[in-house]
């Protein structure tokens, strides 16, 4: 594994059965993402983006390749190990936000810090001062219905940021959102980026985002097709 | 943590939590209320007979069998001295037996005469009101059912004929002097009471009886003669084994009681939890193990069980507790007997401590199984597909 490396693919293949056939979704990718990184995997839909931030994630498994994420390989490990790696060390933001409905603001936000056994007095602490960072600390007791969109998506990333995860993967995180809100929420995750060392990975065809990105990972029909590093992101962030 | 993620999730879907305990409550209440008052209906059957015709027992003529009519001819003497003195003593009561035929309305019916005490109040019922009636001559005391079978009301006269003592028939003019309102059927159908000394009087048996009926709380005498003693358990075991071979149909309706509430229990369940896939997929995602999702919903369906038993006695406890006080009128008069077990007009449901406590253990098991279910089966989908809400039922 390269020295401060975060993802670490190689020769990965990702097959779904379709009927009595398979269509594979990714072929062959190798790709390394060092810490701190802030990369997109861009691509039309159907180019294996979200697939490989799945994978990536744990949430998948590959059907070739090997594929090791924070030092652990992903292939030899039980759902059990994965879902503690993703526990500890990862942060999830969807394009639908995935809040709790019956929850606050507020338990939403807390639910990882309750699945890692983080004591009350400690989780009050890194809540508030998750709702800090992104902007909602007067939405504490809100329940997700009565949040706009952007809320909804700050709240989720406050979630994903909140026990302090080394990855952050995003999946089409601005879909539902506004050009407004877009800009206000990828603000938020280049600060975070920058502040506290998380690397992030999007799935995206946003342009909006690409204006933020550092490296865009270009896929195509499951392959990637261009590496791309950015020194001086559009946005200036 | 299980238990503090299952109370946030349970009290934060507030309307579908509080519509599921509703259903279990429901479900509890229904076993509950039906289980008891089939209880009740047995329990009233065992005491109605208790009170109206067994007592604290009896002692038979040793030639006495109540099922065959053909024995009473010869089960008739004069109580052993150790009966009568109980009789004396106001503690028993003699009963004198005897087929008859009676001739209501032109109409022949065969009858089961008894002699009674009028005076006597160890059994209940109005055996009184065959009292002070020195102008008639035969006063008799018929039930409702048999009142409709014969069409006879009170006042109504009608022609007895008996076969005595000495194998003689005899007949003659008998007067309804009070129609009873009785749930024993055997003390109404095909029967007429007549006060003792006139039956004695009319079957040449004087002094003599069939059944010596004593009350509640003696013990059997010694010097009780070739008469053969009858305790409560013996006078009751047609009546038990009656309740024992209804006990599989109870079975089976405490079956279709508990299924039918599994299924609502269920249907609820499942709806909830397949709803929350895409929760189960999040949840996935923020590295909550396959077994804790399924722990999750296992213990929030042990809760909405324990919330639906305290429901159960909020919202139907002050119901059971009025029905328990005041029973249920059924609206139908079963006095005929055709069910074959008393049956009453108002029925007092029985809440057994062993039917509440079974209930709730088999219903919370019900609703834990019914949560365990589908919850392990959506958690062994792949988290990417119960992350798109994509759920297979």
């Amino acid at each position: 594994m390269a020295n401060n490396s975060v993802v670490e693919i190689q020769n990965l293949v990702k097959r779904f059965p379709v009927g009595g056939d398979f269509f594979t979704a990714l072929k062959n990718v190798n790709l390394i993402l060092a810490e701190g990184e802030f990369t997109g995997l861009v691509g039309p839909s159907g180019s294996g983006k979200t697939t490989l931030l799945n994978i990536i994630g744990g949430l998948d498994s590959p059907s070739e390749g090997h594929v090791s994420v924070l030092g652990m390989a992903l292939n030899n490990t039980s759902h059990g190990e994965r879902a503690r790696l993703r526990r500890k060390s990862m942060g999830f933001i969807f394009q639908s936000y995935n809040l709790l409905p019956v929850y606050s603001v507020f338990e939403n936000v807390e639910l990882p810090l309750i699945l890692n056994k983080v004591d009350p007095t400690e989780r009050e602490k890194r809540v508030n001062q998750a709702l800090e960072w992104v902007g909602l600390s007067d939405k504490t007791d809100s329940r997700p219905a009565m949040l706009s969109g952007g809320e909804c998506q700050r709240t989720a990333i406050a979630r994903a940021i909140v026990h302090q995860p080394a990855l952050i993967l995003a999946d089409e995180p601005t879909a539902n959102l506004d050009a407004k809100n877009s800009h206000h929420i990828m603000k938020i995750m280049v600060r975070l980026n920058k502040e506290l060392s998380t690397s992030f990975i999007f799935a995206t065809h946003d342009e909006k985002i690409m204006a933020y990105l550092r490296r865009i990972i270009h896929l195509d029909d499951g392959q990637i097709t261009e590496d791309e590093q950015i020194d001086n992101p559009k946005s200036g962030q | 943590m299980l238990f503090k993620i299952a109370m946030k999730n349970l009290l934060g879907a507030k309307l579908r939590t509080w519509l599921n305990v509703f259903v279990t409550a429901i479900s509890f209440f229904m076993i509950i209320f039906i289980s008891a008052m089939y209880d009740g209906m047995r329990e009233h059957a065992m005491q109605v007979s208790i009170n109206t015709e067994i007592a604290g027992g009896a002692y038979w003529h040793p030639e006495y069998d109540p099922l065959d009519p053909m024995t009473f001819e010869d089960a008739h003497s004069v109580p052993p001295d150790a009966v009568r003195a109980l009789v004396d003593q106001k503690k028993a009561i003699p009963v004198l037996v005897s087929q008859a035929s009676i001739y209501p309305n032109g109409r022949i019916m065969p009858v089961i005469m008894k002699g009674i005490n009028p005076e006597q109040n160890i059994v209940n019922m109005p055996t009184q009101m065959l009292a002070n009636n020195d102008a008639v001559t035969i006063p008799v005391l018929i039930g409702q059912g048999m009142a409709n079978d014969a069409k006879l009301k009170v006042g109504d006269s009608f022609t007895i004929r008996w076969l005595d003592a000495e194998r003689t028939y005899d007949a003659d003019e008998g007067i309804v002097v009070h129609i009873m309102d009785t749930e024993n059927f055997k003390l109404d159908k095909g029967h007429i009471w007549v006060p003792l000394e006139k039956a004695q009087t009319m079957l040449a048996m004087e002094g003599e009886a069939t059944y010596v009926t004593y009350a509640e709380g003696l013990s059997i005498v010694e010097n009780k003669g070739d008469w053969v003693p009858r305790d409560v358990k013996y006078l009751i075991r047609d009546m038990e084994a009656l309740i024992k071979a209804d006990e599989p149909n109870a079975a089976i309706m405490y079956i279709i009681l508990l299924a039918l509430a599994a299924m609502g229990i269920f249907n609820a369940q499942v709806l909830s939890i397949f709803r929350r896939g895409k929760e189960i997929g999040t949840l996935m995602a923020l590295g909550m193990t396959r077994s804790r999702v399924v722990g999750l919903f296992t213990l929030e369906g042990g809760l909405n069980a324990f919330l639906a038993v305290i429901m159960t006695v909020i919202l139907f406890g002050p119901v059971l507790w009025y029905f328990g006080a005041y029973g249920i009128n059924l609206g139908i008069d079963y006095s005929e007997g055709q069910m074959g077990l008393i049956i009453a007009k108002r029925l007092i449901p029985v809440y057994s401590i062993g039917l509440l406590i079974t209930t709730t253990i088999i219903v919370s098991i019900i609703v834990l199984i019914v949560s365990y279910m589908p919850s392990r089966r959506i958690a062994r989908m792949k988290p990417t597909d119960a992350l798109r809400g994509k759920v297979a039922v």
